[in-house]
């Protein structure tokens, strides 16, 4: 550094630079605000991308649910929603007729309890039958999801088993007659979901983070250990807002099981809602639930993708292996129903019947439409940013560009007797160019370095007041010092050729 | 040393020619100290920016040290500049806010085989400036510098690439006569103790008289051309007098 300085084009050049000290800097400011603006457009498009990955993958699009059992709403010509499933009576798909038969509707869902009084929609109300496990039949094994988890593209599997169940706190199951209490504390009861699930749940649900302790782990469920995960709502309701539970116990099914850890969501996008099956749950080894309740079958297998685009791809591989393990013949329809977020919101999201009928029927790649339009709309925010910033970038490194332009200039004019004298004493044309455009790339290059610095700071600044992400790379730090020094050359070349081309004698008799 | 041939040069001012040149033929032989005086607008500014190499003729030839340069490309004029021509001029041209030091070593920064050493350089320097008698000026810079001894920074600066032709328009131009024989005394000297080639304009006579030789230009024409060793010699034992 030191060898660098004191090199004669380095120490002329600063010395140079240093005699318009102010118009310097303020070149090299033109040239900041140019550069933190790339900085900062660049930040906010990698931070918008990564941010579609994250909501992507948060909204478990790259997912894939197969149900055991081949129970489907059907879907009516009438006018009403498909989001009211319970009033569903037609399949979707229909299979074949002898195997669908007519579904009774009935008032209460056999797992919910009748003499329960119930503060919050029954898992039926707030789910339908078709997510409350009416039609379920018990036709999926572990070994089914161990093959699963050998297909090409996936990324995670995890078994399920899913009761409805009454989690006491200590204390309140040995006096069933008592009614429900409504604080928080010993006696406490409450009634929601239990998920019997694998490790590797907390992997699939990229919204989850713990608000106490852990997820259940490895080892606990190879033991079939009595242990469980509360979601945020449970915990809330037996132990009180604000009350981290880890070490204390709950009781199942007159069974006692230590509490390891709660969980609630990552985003303010999901609060934790009495009934909404995640954080209004419980979640332990599902080889305890087997232990438990003495059964071999899995309800659902959860599956993901390595990429959310492989989804249709997944999802056809998975039907033709499971037929194949299941002895199914060509004939005869799924014993299992696989179930995406696309075709979830096409069930459930209030679109007439028979549109929806015909979007399922005949659009092949659903999933990757929807991926899509989600992925389109965020991204177009973004570019309308990313534009904006470009722009303003544009604008300011021109001005910075013409700045520098400026200024090496007035240099040439100031110092045209010193260039005679140069070219007098032997410098050529290139070794004055050289010189010039070195001055350039100086004020360039330095304004370059603080509208780095200014960048990172903005687009933290961004990240924080905007709630935007933003991500700065090394790569987009190196792009954008490369642009300053590019705009040093290319606006520092007009003014150091001119310098190049100046006659010695006409130089040297300049005043 | 310098043979020119039928020198011409014409510039070209708006629609009409100026011949600031008209055909001059001379030689001067190695070690001579030469001196050129005349009017202005007689040619001999431009007659040294071409034996400077600082500018081509229109026609004629001109052969230095052996070697025609009068149609050399503008890299080849800039290299002999630098390894054969020292050049001091009227108005000084040091940098300012560079030391004397730094000054003296500028035309080492563009030799041919590069950017010479900066430990090189300083010693080159501090020769050059001892042969001027200013190595204690050495970190000066020339605004703390009297005329005479900026024009010797100068000298030292013209010296440092060891030329074997050195040039000086108007050295003492700037000068108060004491300091101007003092100058003209550092030339006398170089060219009989180092054998270095010196060709000096002037208006001033007795400036010219320091000249082994005097040529006299007019209307871009040599009109006298003069060996003067009386002057010479007695101006010499006067400056040496002086230096002492």
């Amino acid at each position: 550094m030191r060898k660098f300085l004191r090199h004669p084009v380095v120490d002329t050049a600063v010395k140079a630079l240093s005699r318009n000290r102010l118009q310097t800097v303020l070149t090299m400011l033109g040239i900041a605000v140019g550069v933190a603006t790339v900085l900062a457009m660049m930040a906010v498009g990698a931070g918008a991308q990564r941010s579609i990955e994250q909501q992507v993958r948060a909204a478990g699009l790259n997912q894939i649910t197969i149900r055991a059992g081949n129970w489907r709403p059907k879907i009516t010509d009438s006018d009403e929603a498909v989001a009211h499933q319970g009033d569903a009576r037609e399949s979707l798909r229909h299979p074949l007729d002898r195997f669908t038969g007519d579904v009774v509707p009935i008032a209460f869902h056999p797992e919910d309890d009748p003499m329960e009084k119930h503060d919050h929609p029954t898992a039926r109300q707030r789910l339908g039958d078709l997510e409350a496990g009416l039609g379920s039949a018990a036709t999926m094994t572990f070994g089914d999801a161990e093959a699963l988890r050998r297909l090409p593209g996936v990324q995670y599997v995890a078994g399920g088993i899913h009761e409805n169940v009454r989690v006491h706190l200590d204390g309140a199951s040995h006096s069933p007659g008592r009614g429900p209490s409504t604080s928080a504390g010993p006696g406490k009861r409450w009634f929601t979901r239990m998920h019997g699930t694998d490790v590797m749940m907390p992997s699939i649900k990229r919204a989850w983070t713990f608000a106490g302790g852990r997820f259940f782990s490895e080892r606990e469920q190879e033991r079939a250990a009595q242990v469980i995960v509360l979601g945020q709502v449970v915990a809330d309701k037996l132990f009180g807002p604000g009350v981290t539970p880890v070490g204390r116990q709950v009781t199942l099914w007159a069974q006692p099981f230590e509490v390891v850890g709660v969980v609630t969501s990552a985003t303010w996008v999901v609060q934790p809602t009495p009934g909404d099956d995640q954080f209004d749950a419980v979640y332990m080894p599902y080889t305890t639930t087997q232990r438990l309740l003495n059964l071999s079958k899995l309800n659902d297998i959860t599956v993901t993708a390595e990429s959310s685009g492989d989804i249709s791809r997944l999802s056809r591989e998975i039907t033709k292996l499971l037929r194949v393990r299941h002895g199914i013949g060509d004939n005869d329809p799924d014993d299992f129903t696989l179930i995406t977020q696309a075709t979830k919101a096409l069930t459930t999201g209030g679109l007439p019947p028979s549109v929806a009928r015909a979007v399922a029927s005949n659009v092949a790649e659903l999933e990757k439409v929807t991926l899509e339009q989600l992925a389109l709309t965020m991204e177009r925010a973004s570019r309308t940013m990313t534009w904006l910033l470009a722009a303003v970038a544009a604008v300011s490194l021109l001005v910075g560009g013409i700045g520098i332009m400026n200024i090496t200039l007035l240099s040439v004019t100031e110092r045209t007797r010193e260039i005679g004298l140069r070219m007098a004493v032997g410098a050529r044309s290139r070794d004055v160019m050289r010189q010039f455009l070195f001055e350039a790339v100086v004020i360039s290059a330095a304004g370059g370095l603080a509208g780095i610095v200014v960048g990172v700071i903005a687009s933290v600044g961004i990240a924080r007041a905007l709630q935007w992400a933003t991500v700065v790379s090394p790569w987009s730090v190196a792009l954008a010092f490369g642009i300053a020094t590019g705009v040093g050359v290319f606006f520092g070349w007009y003014p150091a050729r001119r310098a190049s081309k100046l006659d010695p004698i006409v130089a040297l008799r300049r005043d | 040393m310098i043979a020119v041939h039928d020198l011409a040069k014409q510039y070209h001012v708006g629609d009409h020619v100026v011949h600031a040149l008209k055909g001059v033929t001379m030689a001067v032989a190695a070690a001579e100290f030469v001196t050129i005086v005349g009017p202005s607008g007689s040619g001999k500014s431009t007659f040294m920016h071409i034996l400077g190499c600082l500018d081509r003729p229109t026609t004629g030839r001109y052969v230095l040290n052996g070697r025609d340069v009068s149609t050399l490309p503008p890299d080849e004029l800039a290299r002999v500049r630098n390894e054969t021509i020292g050049f001091v001029f009227q108005g000084f041209n040091l940098l300012a806010r560079t030391s004397a030091l730094e000054n003296v070593e500028l035309p080492l920064l563009y030799t041919r085989q590069g950017v010479v050493k900066a430990a090189e350089r300083r010693d080159r320097a501090m020769q050059a400036l001892e042969a001027v008698g200013l190595t204690d000026r050495a970190e000066h810079h020339p605004n703390q510098l009297s005329g005479g001894q900026q024009q010797r920074v100068a000298i030292a600066r013209a010296l440092v690439t060891q030329p074997s032709l050195l040039l000086a328009d108007e050295p003492t131009g700037n000068l108060d006569s004491t300091t101007s024989h003092e100058v003209m005394e550092i030339f006398a000297r170089l060219a009989s103790d180092r054998g270095i080639t010196i060709v000096v304009i002037t208006h001033e006579r007795d400036i010219a008289a320091y000249g082994s030789r005097t040529v006299d230009f007019k209307d871009g024409l040599v009109v006298t051309d003069r060996t003067n060793d009386a002057l010479r010699s007695s101006a010499l034992s006067v400056s040496s007098v002086a230096l002492d």
